[in-house]
């Protein structure tokens, strides 16, 4: 790991001056991902401003929803009272992500910026267009059964990791950020962005951007949710495939849907196309494979990772069953 | 010299807690790198970012620059190892060829092969400086996909050069005779490397403690070994080097070969004159100490329709590297297992520019049995008879092998315990036809057996003031509780409270021992520890004089600080006495304990069969082993306790094995992409599920005097089998390729 | 006597002049660096790292296993290492560095952390316990009893990890059946497979009610 500067402002204008003052700063706050990455020298940064001692911890209820503290614990949120009771999906996202100790540590504002786990992105000697624009690739042609199946170029198949991000992009969350030019509310489905051409950056997020906290709109998903994780272990480790799932239901009738999926995109893959598939339908298993084969349409496989295409439409009538109690 | 058997005692058999828990469980136990000595300092190795070719120019100024830096070494500025030059094709156990010769020319072998090592005042900036050194290569093709090389397998040169060697090809009736079956399968199974993965980072502290004296705090599952390994290296007298090994945090085989890293620490030290730790990656822990090595399997089988065997072909081709020959047993098991009259191996390794392979638990076997118990289990389905009934009636009392009777074989009793254990008679003939709600529900079982092999030990034993005993040996204990088991064979042995009993190891000043590896410490050292004791003993005995003249020694007990005679309350000599007649010295011996000639007249193994109950999800594809029994013919069991974690802990590994583990190569690069904890998975908490311990607990007398036979490896082998079966009863499904992961399943 | 820890002081500020002052140095030692020759050598040799030494460093305050720690570290230095590489307490073992066994976990403020993926200085004025502050004196804490007692445990090299998570599980309140302890000690890896016998450790003392 490269020497660096460390400042601990306690302070958020303090925090965000410091970042801007630094073209290769970042900021630090669980540093779970971030000092992963800095020991495989992935990341580089000159500076790190820790950012933990900031006030921006807190749950709370707000106008027409709850506010999540972006230093607020993974944990924290997915022991807190008023997330299981109105947020349950996002609870069960978050306690599907890691490990307890990691989620003692990580932070909301950092689980979003997460990085993706891409074999190619975590081995400097081997080519990564996100690490080292330019160089190539390595996954396209390469070992590639973890990576996208929609919204991928040719520049860049890798997958978001967060599952967190997953229930917030269903759950229509918005970010708030601070920068240098004052604050900006970000829709959670803008906040993260598709690789295109410049998969070195994740978000919209913008120089010297912090970001505040979480909003999450009041919703109508008190119940009836499930955030089903497929990985290759029973725990502690990433997606293959994700699917938060919210339904409110009207006897057994499906009056409103919220589906999104993790481990088939660059960010949080929310499938409104689907929920609209799903409105006004009955609960049934006939009804979620319908939805699922909306859902798959646009997806392509590469050479590692066709089983994704059969393993998502099946998770997804599997969280659809569970959320609604059919399973 | 008929040895003397162990008496029956209170000690062996019981539930004891580790003698060296506490210092376990309170983080005082330590263990290779955790060694304060003043002045050390911190090397971080660099690896070769190319699979094949040489090393055009290495630039290692600004990482000699960085700030705390001691010494950058590489192949253009490392002193001379005196054994690197002499070690042309040493042709050594556990390999033929050249093993790696660190920083000793510019070719690389493998990717990430260590090709320069970066020492400094602190880790911190050893690791940062090593970053900073920059190579250009002049690369060469190379060769690292297995299927696309396969056709160059070759017989291992051991085989070649000695008729004898197993590694041959066998015949017994006719060659192919399966093919004359009635019913007949084929089918070929693969798996990719694993890779040991034990908890602790491999990690040294290398310390020259005067020109010609080299001392070494070496992870390693052989502290002899590893003393004439780096004598001959540096060519020093074995006694200049000590190796001390104390505790071993898990090593599952990758501590039985000397690796470069080792000689880096060491060539550091040299350079530095300083101490030198130096601790691996657990990126490094993949290319630089070994594992289990990637093969292809084809077994093909043919029965008569009433479920007799007719005969079994397998063959089967591993890799190793293109500087060693790595080679395992892994066809050897289907000579001997069942009753088939015509039986056919062939074994092959596959040298490619990859790192040299090393045995892991249960090695070769437990590949060679996920083939086998595989194909026993498909046929058994062929048949439409119980894989358990098909196993009877194929079951031999005698090694079909070598002619020759079992020395004990209890896998009958195995089977009948394990069945009922697991619930066998809940398993459905018809595969996919049990479901409980959205979970397919599966039975399957594997057998395993390894050979209870037993080497030569040394024991020194020694009565101290006070009346304890203190007993050395240069093994190991890599986990399964080598100390603790021998505090109770010695307690048995002299008739000792088992607290009076002091057993150490792993410190190559004790008297020789050999590695600790297939399953075998107990066998050879607790024999070692038995014959000690024995002539600790009758030692006592001669200074006891007449009252004890004539008894024999297991008559004779030590408990309450004299010397005293089951036979004769009366008998008793104090401990204070015997001293004054031993000139008031410490009474000690050293004994040496070998195999008999038994050996020659009885085929001697373990065996294990193992039960797994799991369930598959229909639609994901998930698989979760729900209960596993581990069902064990391994001799007197020394330790309920902790012979049961071993197999518990083998049937947890093998759940890797058969689910999780597998690291994967992108050949474009010759580099592995899976490689640290994240992306190679191995089973956590969640993957496991209650394991039921079965123990026959017969002694078998003919392999070593205390009656033991061996568990480490039969802990594993056989597991992944009767998973990938338990997972064809649930689905219909057989997947031959391992690890068996969701993808495979949907 | 804990007060004083539960208060973090923010050295930021104190140090960031000693920072720029130090940033300064170092471009003059960069610049100097372009210039091969044996009198650069030498500055490097001695005087680069004699200035990186004293400048590289902040300050640090810990209160590890309750006694009081006033040190001086390197920013990149992890709580890992400080424990085991400068304060010699090595009962926090290293398994990967990447938070993916959980052999480092420590307690900070009583919850439990993977201690090599956080900076030492993040944790400035908090309160660590290790395994080694476990036991009180030689009266071990009811889970090392346990783990001896059911064999959670063979090689021992993730035990103190494996214990110092289960304490943490127990006060969490997630011991509450076998299925639950499973998937909250699933960031603890063991690979002797010790699991069935750690799990029956935790239920016992989560059954027994003694105070963890």
């Amino acid at each position: 790991m490269n020497q660096f500067q460390y400042v601990r402002p306690t302070k958020q204008k303090a925090a965000i001056e410091a970042l801007a003052r630094d073209a290769n700063a970042q900021f630090i706050a669980g540093g779970t991902n971030l000092l992963d990455l800095m020991k495989r020298g992935v990341m580089q940064p000159q500076k790190l401003v820790d950012i933990n001692r900031l006030p921006l911890n807190k749950i709370e209820r707000m106008d027409g929803g709850i506010r999540i503290g972006a230093l607020a614990l993974n944990s924290a949120v997915a022991e807190d009272q008023l997330v299981q009771q109105q947020l349950p999906l996002l609870a069960q996202a978050l306690n599907a992500g890691a490990s307890a100790q990691l989620r003692n540590m990580a932070t909301v504002g950092g689980n979003m910026l997460q990085r993706t786990r891409c074999h190619y992105f975590y081995d400097t000697a081997l080519p990564c267009n996100k690490r080292e624009p330019g160089s190539g690739c390595g996954a396209l042609e390469g070992i590639n059964r973890m990576h996208a199946i929609f919204g991928f170029s040719d520049k860049c198949i890798a997958v978001h990791p967060s599952d967190m991000s997953v229930a917030l992009a269903a759950l229509d969350a918005t970010v708030l950020v601070s920068g240098p030019k004052g604050e900006r509310r970000i829709a959670f489905l803008d906040f993260h962005r598709l690789p295109g051409d410049t998969p070195q950056k994740d978000t919209n997020l913008e120089q010297g951007e912090l970001v505040v906290a979480v909003e999450v709109p009041e919703n109508a998903f008190p119940k009836n949710v499930h955030y089903l994780k497929v990985r290759e272990r029973a725990s502690y480790a990433f997606a293959l495939v994700s699917v938060a799932a919210a339904l409110q239901l009207d006897g057994n009738t499906i009056k409103a849907a919220r589906l999104a999926m993790g481990g088939v995109a660059h960010k949080p893959w929310r499938l409104t196309e689907a929920e609209a598939a799903l409105v006004g339908k009955p609960a049934t298993e006939e009804t979620f494979r319908q939805a699922a084969a909306v859902a798959m349409q646009g997806a392509k496989a590469f050479k590692h990772n066709a089983y994704k295409l059969k393993l998502a439409p099946n998770s997804i009538v599997q969280a659809l069953k569970n959320a609604a109690g059919l399973a | 010299m008929k040895e003397q058997l162990l008496q029956d005692g209170k000690a062996v058999g019981d539930r004891m807690s580790r003698v060296d828990g506490r210092l376990k469980v309170t983080g005082a136990a330590t263990y290779s790198a955790e060694y304060a000595l003043p002045n050390l300092v911190h090397a971080v190795l660099v690896g070769s970012t190319i699979a094949k070719g040489r090393i055009r120019s290495i630039d290692t100024k600004a990482a000699e620059r960085a700030p705390g830096v001691l010494a950058v070494i590489t192949h253009v500025n490392s002193p001379k190892v005196p054994g690197f030059a002499a070690k042309q094709n040493p042709d050594e156990p556990p390999t033929i060829g050249q093993p790696l010769r660190v920083f000793y020319d510019d070719k690389i072998y493998f990717n990430d092969q260590p090709i320069a090592v970066v020492v400094a005042d602190t880790l911190e900036r050893a690791r940062y400086a090593a970053g900073l050194v920059k190579t250009q290569y002049a690369a060469e093709p190379h060769q690292t996909n297995f299927e696309a090389n396969k056709a160059r397998g070759f017989l291992p040169t051991q085989a070649k050069r000695n008729p004898k060697s197993p590694q041959n090809d066998y015949d017994r009736g006719q060659k192919d005779g399966y093919q004359s079956a009635p019913v007949k399968l084929e089918a070929e199974y693969v798996h990719e490397s694993e890779m040991h993965n034990p908890m602790e980072l491999q990690s040294i502290i290398a310390h020259w403690e005067a020109p010609d004296r080299l001392t070494v705090y070496d992870k390693v599952q052989a502290v002899k070994g590893t003393q004439r390994a780096f004598a001959k290296d540096w060519a020093l007298p074995e006694e200049n080097v000590k190796v001390i090994a104390t505790f071993v945090g898990g090593a599952f085989g990758n501590g039985l070969h000397n690796w470069p890293h080792e000689t880096a620490a060491i060539i550091a030290a040299k350079v530095t004159n300083r101490p030198v730790k130096l601790v691996l990656t657990r990126e490094q822990m993949f290319t630089m100490v070994g594992y289990r090595p990637k093969t292809w399997q084809r077994v093909a089988m043919g029965a008569t329709r009433d479920g007799k065997l007719v005969g079994i072909t397998h063959e089967c081709i591993g890799q190793t590297s293109s500087y060693e020959e790595f080679t395992e047993s892994s066809v050897q098991q289907t000579r001997m297992m069942y009753a088939a009259p015509n039986v056919s191996t062939r074994y092959r390794i596959l040298g490619l520019d990859i790192s040299t392979p090393i045995w892991m638990r249960g090695p070769g076997e437990a590949t060679g049995a996920f083939a086998l118990e595989s194909a026993i289990d498909e046929m058994a389905h062929l048949l439409n008879l119980d894989p358990l009934e098909f196993r009877l009636r194929n079951h031999t009392d005698t090694d079909p092998e070598k002619n020759k009777p079992w020395s004990t074989k209890y896998l009958k009793e195995c089977f009948q315990a394990g069945a009922e254990r697991i619930g066998w008679s809940k398993r459905r003939m018809q595969p996919g036809t049990l479901r409980e709600g959205d979970w397919l529900v599966g039975y399957g079982m594997g057998v395993g057996t390894f050979g209870a092999n037993r080497g030569v030990a040394k024991v020194r034993a020694v009565l101290r003031a006070d009346g304890s005993v203190l007993l050395q040996s240069a093994t190991t204990d890599i986990g399964p509780g080598t100390g603790t088991a021998m505090v109770q064979i010695a307690a048995d042995a002299l008739g000792l409270s088992p607290d009076k009993i002091r057993f150490e190891l792993g410190n190559s000043t004790f008297p020789t021992a050999p590695s600790q590896g297939g399953s075998s410490t107990v066998n050879t050292v607790g024999s070692a520890v038995l014959a000690a004791c024995t002539e600790l003993k009758q030692k006592l005995q001669q200074l006891g004089g007449a009252a004890f003249a004539g008894a024999a020694p297991d008559q004779l007990t030590l408990a309450g600080g004299q010397l005293g005679l089951r036979t004769n309350a009366a008998a008793k000599a104090s401990l204070a006495d015997l001293r004054k007649q031993n000139n008031g010295q410490d009474i000690e011996v050293t004994t040496e304990a070998k195999p008999g000639d038994a050996r020659q007249k009885y085929s001697m193994y373990s065996f294990s069969v193992h039960f797994a109950e799991v369930r598959v999800h229909a639609l994901t594809g998930e698989v979760r082993v729900t209960k596993m029994v581990s069902c064990a013919d391994a001799g007197t069991i020394v330790n309920q306790k902790t012979a049961g974690s071993q197999m518990i802990g083998g049937a947890i590994g093998g759940i890797g094995m058969a689910l999780h583990e597998g690291a994967l190569m992108d050949d474009r690069f010759g580099r592995y992409v899976t490689k640290d904890l994240a992306d190679y998975h191995v089973p956590v908490h969640a993957d496991a599920p209650p394991v039921e311990v079965f123990f026959v607990n017969k002694p078998d007398t003919l392999v070593d005097p205390i009656g033991t036979k061996g568990i480490g490896e039969i802990a594993i082998i056989g597991v992944a089998p009767a998973i990938a079966n338990a997972i064809f009863n649930a689905t219909g499904k057989r997947v031959r390729e391992l690890p068996i992961t969701p993808d495979k399943l949907i | 006597m804990a007060q004083e820890n539960l208060n973090p002081t923010a050295p930021a500020d104190d140090h960031d002049e000693a920072r720029r002052t130090f940033l300064k140095q170092t471009s003059v030692l960069t610049a100097l660096a372009l210039t091969p020759g044996p009198v650069v050598q030498a500055a490097a040799a001695q005087w680069d790292e004699k200035v990186a030494a004293a400048f590289e460093k902040v300050p640090l305050k810990l209160d590890i296993n309750g006694k009081k720690y006033r040190l001086q570290v390197e920013p990149r230095t992890t709580l890992l290492d400080l424990l085991r590489e400068q304060l010699h307490l090595t009962g926090t073992k290293k398994g990967c560095d990447y938070g993916q066994c959980g052999a480092c976990t420590v307690h900070v403020d009583g919850q439990r952390v993977n201690s090599c993926l956080t900076l030492a200085v993040m944790q400035d004025g908090r309160k660590v316990t290790t395994i080694e502050g476990l036991a009180e004196g030689d009266k071990l804490h009811p889970m090392q009893e346990a783990f001896i007692k059911h064999d959670g445990f063979q090689c021992g090299y993730c035990t103190p990890g494996q214990i110092m998570s289960a304490v943490a599980c127990i006060r969490e309140g997630h011991a509450n059946s076998e299925g639950e302890i499973r998937e909250y000690m699933s960031g603890n890896i063991c690979r002797c497979g010790a699991y069935p016998n750690i799990v029956a450790a935790i239920q016992e003392v989560k059954n027994g009610g003694q105070k963890v």
